[in-house]
């Protein structure tokens, strides 16, 4: 059992409370009004130019996956620590990374043994203050004009690896916050435009692929050297006070712009319950009690009554990682025309209960905190389609796909070099039904929707594996008047290395990870494929023309001629070790599906059957389409009348509100399924 | 007046109940939760989510232990107007609690000469 830590040294429970924009300093208040509204647009899209900019350069230098395919954040921040401005479409840094920035100029800036100088560069990844987990590695630099502090230039990127009993930054079986590897607090990696050697040789020390470590350090820090030259050129042609005041302008606008979408919105209580079935090693149920109170131009996030902490598993979540994530969903759906950065939160308040999982206090793990981010922030999807449909129904929105099954490798790649890290498959996940449209294909992440999965080729290049097939993975997604976007399905072998570690994080094998909206279907649960001592290379090299070319080839009748010991594991297991020719298949699935699937166009579902987007079998009794055979269209009398069928069997099925209410009470999982769940009458309880 | 709140639910103001968007069926009133004006069942996973695999540890169907499907249909025409993945036995949500007195100020503001 750990013990809750008393000792503030490093962790400031102050500073976490920083979310929130500075009040302006003398400096910024003198300077942020009365600026010249055509020279302050020009600024503001410098500045967006800037950081756009630094980001893609980030990419280009940068060796980790989540580096490579964006990642990435990088932004400008106020002279106080404040996010003015971010290039990103992983949005929860944009509202999250000011808080290093922050604790360094409360606790370093001024110390004398550290200080703040020009040339400094810090480096962070504690996951206390990035919000999410190690494997969230920061790093900022000062600016200065004519010896004066005027902001930070920073990248707050995922790079993976980060150490931990386990490889690739989401330690599966992590007890404590010490068994999930590097956790550095804001420290100062460099001075007078010198990286400091002893320094880097730490942190690579620290972690199973010291090359990814180093390089993405130096990435983030020359693409931070570039920003500060353009925001030099520009000082020197508007001088320093536009600057700041200009900086310090655009939180405000941001918050008041906000405040002002809100607005907008009907008032009400808006309640989405969320479940997790995982705690990493084991399956159990998890909640997170989310309730959205909307009053006037600001929306509390309330979570009273979800799950309790876990001392020693790590589904964990610091309370600011949270916020991050709703401002996922604000900020790429909500309002997407506002800047992302943490001006947005003067419209957010917020309650979360102390000593549950959601708010934990001590050393409790929190590496898996990114699934349980996502599932809090698919109820603000759930939740925010009821709020917003009133008012703007393009924002109702089913969710993308949330269960993350990401595949963790770690070992030594076919050219002898240490490799740990995560494939990018997570970036190329189906997003929701949508008000009018189905959900795309294989559309990418909702948290980084500037990421891209990449090239199998590219991957193949570097890591010891071998794509058997990587593609649309069909019937991933959740049916619905307007269905959720196809995932996608991916066969790796293990090639060119005796033996490698595999492994994966996720949740959502029990209880869907993405549920549908306004009586949308959910994406059906993930699990992981794999085959020991499999058969695959002789079957590759004798040409079989039968081999699996698609995820759901596995699962059909006749199934696949590849043999070996078939195991079927959850999508959160730890690595183990496979062998060269060992294969594993996974899903990164699709989206929700949004409507009465019975509402769906028949001729779109015809199309979805010839194109294999959905079976046969779906199109008949999820959808009650009649399709002709010989045409392969839809027939449209049938149609009506099969489904006119089933309303009658729905109805005929169903019970009055308290009838159905009656029974359904008396159900309850089984004891070991709420193990963590905290207790099952209290949570009826709050619900009441 | 009647007002759309959500793909299948509208509001009529007037008489302040929830009404089923496809067949106008007045659900209940608009104070209280719609759930409670709708016929509910519990759709059996075989059914929503068919297995794919038998006998495995998984197969692409949610495990009725963690998890099951409650459907809200309108009594009148069969449309499902919400649904809900829930643990067995969980409480119903009353996911759309709104301000009625603000929702009729908002419009009536907006329908004022």
């Amino acid at each position: 059992m750990n013990a809750f830590n008393t000792i503030k040294y490093s962790r400031d429970p102050e500073i976490v409370q920083h979310l929130r924009p500075e009040p302006p300093s003398d400096w910024e208040a003198r300077t942020m009004e009365g600026l010249d509204p055509l020279e302050y647009e020009i600024f503001t899209h410098k500045m967006h130019m800037i950081a756009l900019e630094g980001k893609e350069t980030t990419m280009k230098l940068g060796a980790s996956t989540g580096m490579r395919w964006g990642d990435v954040a990088f932004g400008i921040y106020t002279a106080q620590g404040d996010l003015a401005v971010c290039a990103t479409g992983i949005y929860h840094h944009a509202v999250l990374s000011q808080l290093p920035v922050k604790y360094l100029i409360k606790h370093l800036a001024g110390d004398p043994t550290v200080g703040l100088r020009e040339g400094d560069a810090f480096f962070y990844n504690d996951p206390y203050y990035g919000g999410v987990h190690n494997a969230d590695m920061g790093l900022c630099v000062p600016v200065f004009a004519d010896g004066k502090l005027v902001c930070f230039i920073g990248a707050a990127v995922h790079t993976g690896e980060c150490g931990g009993s386990e490889p690739g930054g989401m330690v599966n079986s992590a007890r404590s916050r010490y068994d999930e590897g590097l956790m550095c607090p804001p420290i100062k990696i460099g001075e007078n435009f010198e990286l400091k050697e002893d320094l880097l040789g730490l942190l690579a020390t620290a972690t199973r692929d010291p090359r990814t470590m180093v390089l993405d350090i130096k990435a983030r820090l020359a693409a931070s050297r570039i920003a500060e030259r353009r925001v030099h050129e520009f000082m020197d042609e508007m001088g320093a006070d536009f600057y700041v005041g200009g900086l310090r302008r655009i939180l405000k606008q941001t918050g008041e712009a906000a405040r002002a979408k809100i607005a907008t919105l009907n008032d009400g209580v808006y309640r989405q319950p969320r479940f997790i079935d995982t705690t990493g090693p084991e399956a159990a149920l998890l909640k997170i009690n989310l309730t959205i109170e909307k009053r006037g131009d600001r929306i509390k996030l309330i979570l009273h009554g979800s799950s309790p902490m876990l001392p020693d598993r790590p589904m964990n979540t610091y309370f600011q990682g949270l916020i991050g994530m709703a401002m996922v969903y604000a900020c790429g759906w909500l309002f997407p025309e506002l800047p992302a950065n943490n001006g947005l939160l003067e419209a957010v308040e917020w309650e979360f209960p102390e000593g549950s999982f959601v708010n934990p206090q001590g050393d409790v793990p929190v590496s898996y905190a990114p699934a349980t981010q996502v599932a809090f922030a698919q109820g603000m999807f759930m939740a925010g389609a009821k709020m917003t449909y009133a008012t703007d129904p393009s924002r109702a929105v089913g969710a993308w796909y949330t269960g993350f099954a990401v595949t963790v490798f770690a070992g030594y790649n076919q050219w002898g070099e240490p490799i740990a890290d995560i494939t990018p498959e997570i970036n190329a996940t189906g997003s929701g039904g949508r008000p009018g449209a189905d959900g795309v294909d294989v559309a990418g992440a909702f948290f980084a929707t500037m990421s891209d999965c990449g090239d199998v080729e590219t991957t193949e290049a570097e890591r010891p594996f071998l794509y058997t097939f990587r593609n649309f993975f069909n019937n991933s997604y959740g049916h619905g008047k307007y269905r959720g976007g196809s995932g996608v399905g991916l066969g790796l072998k293990v090639h060119g290395v005796p033996m490698v570690a595999l492994g994966s994080m996720g949740f959502g094998s029990h209880f869907p990870a993405t549920l549908g909206v306004f009586g949308g279907r959910a994406a059906p649960p993930a699990f992981v494929q794999t085959v020991r001592g499999s058969n695959l290379d002789a079957l590759m090299a004798q040409g079989g023309s039968d081999l699996p070319r698609r995820l759901e080839d596995l699962y059909t009748p006749g199934g696949t001629p590849e043999e070996g010991t078939r195991d079927f594991l959850s999508v959160a297991h730890p690595p183990a070790l496979y062998e060269g020719g060992d294969t594993v298949y996974a899903p990164v699935s699709g989206g929700a599906g949004y409507g009465d699937p019975l509402q769906r166009e028949p001729e779109a579902v015809a199309r979805d059957v010839s194109s294999g987007r959905c079976s046969a079998q779906a199109a008949r009794d999820i959808y009650a389409v009649a399709i002709d055979d010989r045409t392969g269209l839809a027939d449209a009398e049938a149609t009506a009348a099969r489904r006119e069928a089933v309303r009658k069997q729905r109805l005929a099925r169903a019970k009055p509100y308290d009838a159905f209410v009656a029974e359904w009470s008396k159900l309850t999982p089984p004891a070991e399924v709420l193990k963590y769940y905290g207790p099952w009458d209290g949570a009826a309880a709050q619900e009441a | 007046m009647t007002v759309r709140i959500t793909e299948n639910l509208c509001i009529d103001l007037a008489r302040e109940e929830w009404c089923c968007v496809a067949c106008n069926h007045r659900l209940a009133k608009a104070r209280e939760n719609y759930k409670t004006g709708c016929l509910v069942a519990e759709v059996p996973m075989e059914e929503a989510h068919p297995p794919l695999l038998e006998g495995a540890a998984f197969s692409f169907m949610p495990n009725p232990d963690f998890c099951r499907l409650v459907e809200f249909y309108c009594p009148n025409c069969g449309t499902v107007l919400e649904n809900e993945y829930l643990p067995p036995g969980h409480p119903l949500t009353h996911d759309i609690d709104l301000d009625i007195d603000a929702l009729k100020a908002r419009h009536a503001a907006d329908t004022a000469p």
